[in-house]
């Protein structure tokens, strides 16, 4: 079955189109998470994953990108976890990273790590504006809005400083390995 | 030791459903073969402290059923599937396995977990939610085989389990089986022969009440070699051997009302 | 969803478009337990979550098997349980019409058969398997039959009340609960000794029809069978057959 049908039937209550879906989606799923998560982490935030899947299925608007949203959400639930744990800024990076290059590499998913660690520092001291916007935005995951309230600024001032903190981090990440996720 | 029988005897009225059979059993898978009227299904029945023994010593995991407390404590530990198990309709199967794993005493918060890897490990996954009048004969014997293992028992007791299985259930339910006898006690009365020879590590063999065999399904393959039994295949042959010899020796203790007859399994 | 001002780029965007859907097999990796993962997920998903009834029980009877049982009594379902209640409004209703006291008369039968209803071989199809369980099916019977004797009694003192009987007809509009009490007896013992439901409402049924009739009969009214002077006899018929339940109860019996 297709998908888009499998989502739906899951909106609609079906446990065994969750699955199908599961059977087809959680091997590359736990392979994206593990270049990243060592695997008991990973089975908890596949759990989670779909268990948000189930409980969120209604949301899914039918594009035939099933798999760009599980991914997604497979991705929020990494960093509800990662929050839960206590600070994440060193790992989720380099999930973020799994997005562009399926690093099973554990020595390379570590240089990326690293190496955006390093890069973080050049948008300022913990705390300063540009830092929080990174830490709440990419490092916890939070949607525009909600990032606004809690730093208590017009949503334009979150997104302009996101931009900003992409730019400089791109700058800086410029000569190390990860660049080459700048085309 | 999870089973130590002693000289167990069972009586309704003046038979002797079981007449003096003594075993010790370990972990691991053990076949009870017999035909009709055996007396398979009382030694069963006793093992699953539903029938008391009429005398003889009874002894599971380690303590007397007799006692309430005890009783209690084995009960938790235990797997039952008899031979012929009702259902309630409207219960879903998750619902169904989750009622007697309640009723065995399960802490509730382990629960859902233990009723989602049994419904799964017998292969009833896509059927969780669905009532049990709408499956079918084999499906609902593999519910059944659910209810008796989601405890995790330590002794499992289970009474023509592959009863309206087709070949493919068969093979993936013997794969259950060796998995639990690896710390467990199994013991599957049947009276498929093959079903026996593929799981099991050691075989008893009863007629009219008695152990007539035990011992390992090769040793049994070995005594219908040669003989000129009747039987498609080798542990059937053993089989009829081992029932044929029974049968020709005079009956030495009293097991009033059962005279040797011919051979009647279907 | 790319960020925009972006070339394309999406390094940092929150729904990643840049993502590919692999083709053909993706092997998960060896150390991930695909399978528990699924457990975890089923567990959630099949969970039933017990309603404010079932957890109330379960904390009472400190056991939530027990508590289960209970609530599945098959005579505590909802279709019974409005089936009584019509039965006893209409006996309310008629006993308004007539004067006769068809509460009292009907509660004893009613409850009667909803206690051979309650549990057994007749009405349990899982019967053999329950009595190898934890949760000892006399403890199942002994709960399920108090609660549908409770909430009989119940239904009944509301019924009677709701009959407007004066006072002087108190005993009568209240003193069946004991002739209830025997009769609920006397089904319970028939059916765990024929191991059969349909056996225990005809025990009960008919006795109670008969002593009505006989109380009819050698007195010339109808509530002779709520006379004062039986309290005691209906008492030691009960415990008679309560004992005679307990013993069923106690021996499996049954071929080979």
């Amino acid at each position: 079955m297709d998908d888009d049908l499998l989502i739906a039937a899951i909106a609609a209550g079906d446990d065994t189109a969750l699955r199908a879906l599961f059977a087809r989606h959680a091997p590359w799923l736990a392979a994206r998470l593990r270049s990243a998560l060592p695997a008991p982490d990973v089975e908890d935030v596949l759990q989670e994953t779909f268990l948000a899947v189930w409980r969120g299925a209604g949301g899914y608007r039918p594009q035939g990108a099933a798999g760009g949203w599980l991914w997604g959400v497979a991705r929020r639930q990494a960093a509800l976890f990662l929050r839960r744990r206590g600070p994440a800024e060193l790992v989720l990076p380099a999930v973020i990273a799994a997005d562009r290059r399926h690093t099973a590499d554990p020595a390379e998913a570590a240089l990326s790590r690293a190496a955006i660690d390093d890069a973080v520092g050049v948008l300022g001291p913990e705390g300063s504006p540009d830092r929080e916007v990174w830490r709440l935005m990419y490092v916890e995951d939070r949607p525009v809005a909600e990032v606004a309230e809690l730093m208590g600024v017009p949503e334009g001032t979150v997104k302009s400083r996101a931009h900003r903190a992409r730019r400089l981090l791109r700058a800086a990440l410029g000569g190390g390995p990860v660049a080459g996720g700048t085309r | 030791m999870n089973i130590e029988l002693t000289d167990l005897t069972r009586r309704f009225g003046r038979t002797y459903a079981v007449a003096g059979v003594s075993m010790e059993a370990g972990p691991g898978v053990f076949g009870l073969l017999g035909p009709n009227g055996a007396g398979k299904t009382s030694l069963l029945r006793m093992m699953a402290t539903v029938l008391p023994p009429t005398s003889g010593r009874l002894r599971l995991l380690g303590r007397d059923p007799g006692s309430p407390g005890p009783r209690r404590e084995i009960r938790r530990r235990l797997g039952y599937l008899p031979q012929s198990l009702g259902y309630y309709p409207g219960f879903t199967v998750a619902e169904f396995v989750e009622y007697f794993a309640l009723l065995k005493d399960m802490p509730p918060g382990r629960v859902p977990r233990a009723v989602a890897a049994a419904v799964e490990q017998v292969g009833l996954g896509d059927k969780a939610k669905a009532k049990l009048r709408t499956l079918s004969g084999g499906m609902l014997r593999r519910a059944g085989i659910a209810q008796a293992i989601v405890n995790d028992p330590d002794l499992l007791l289970l009474d023509e389990p592959t009863a309206g299985l087709d070949p493919e259930q068969r093979v993936a339910f013997r794969a259950i089986l060796r998995g639990l006898g690896e710390r467990a006690t199994v013991v599957v009365s049947t009276h498929l022969v093959e079903d026996v020879g593929a799981a099991c590590s050691q075989v008893a063999l009863m007629d009219a009440g008695k152990v007539v065999f035990d011992g390992t399904p090769g040793e049994l393959i070995a005594r219908g070699e040669g003989s000129g039994a009747a039987g498609d295949a080798p542990l059937e042959r053993g089989y009829s051997a081992v029932l044929a010899a029974a049968r020709s020796v005079p009956a030495t203790r009293s097991a009033a009302g059962t005279p040797p007859g011919p051979e009647t399994w279907a | 969803m790319t960020d925009e001002g972006v070339n394309g780029e999406a390094i940092f965007s929150r729904n990643s478009a840049n993502w590919t859907e692999p083709d053909g097999l993706v092997l998960s990796p060896p150390d991930v337990d695909l399978s528990r993962v699924w457990t975890g997920v089923a567990a959630e998903v099949w969970r039933r979550r017990p309603g404010p009834a079932e957890w109330l029980a379960a904390r009472l009877l400190r056991s939530p098997g027990l508590a289960r049982a209970l609530v599945t009594t098959p005579s505590l379902l909802l279709g019974w349980l409005i089936a009584t209640l019509i039965v006893l409004a209409a006996g309310a209703a008629a006993t308004l019409g007539t004067g006769t006291p068809y509460v009292a008369l009907f509660a004893p039968a009613v409850a009667g058969a909803g206690i051979a209803y309650a549990y057994g071989p007749g009405i349990d199809p899982a019967w053999e398997l329950s009595q190898s369980t934890a949760v000892s099916d006399r403890m199942v019977l002994l709960v399920r039959a108090l609660a549908v004797f409770g909430l009989n009694a119940a239904a009944g003192l509301a019924a009677a009340a709701a009959s407007g009987v004066s006072g002087s007809a108190a005993a009568v509009t209240f003193g069946w609960l004991v002739p209830m009490t025997a009769v609920c007896a006397l089904a319970l013992a028939a059916a765990t000794v024929s191991r059969s439901a349909n056996v225990g409402v005809a025990a009960g049924m008919s006795g109670w029809a008969i002593t009505v009739l006989a109380g009819q009969v050698s007195a010339g009214r109808l509530t002779a069978a709520f006379a004062n002077s039986l309290l005691l006899p209906y008492l030691a018929f009960a415990a008679c057959c309560g004992a005679v339940a307990w013993y069923a109860t106690r021996i499996p019996r049954g071929a080979s």
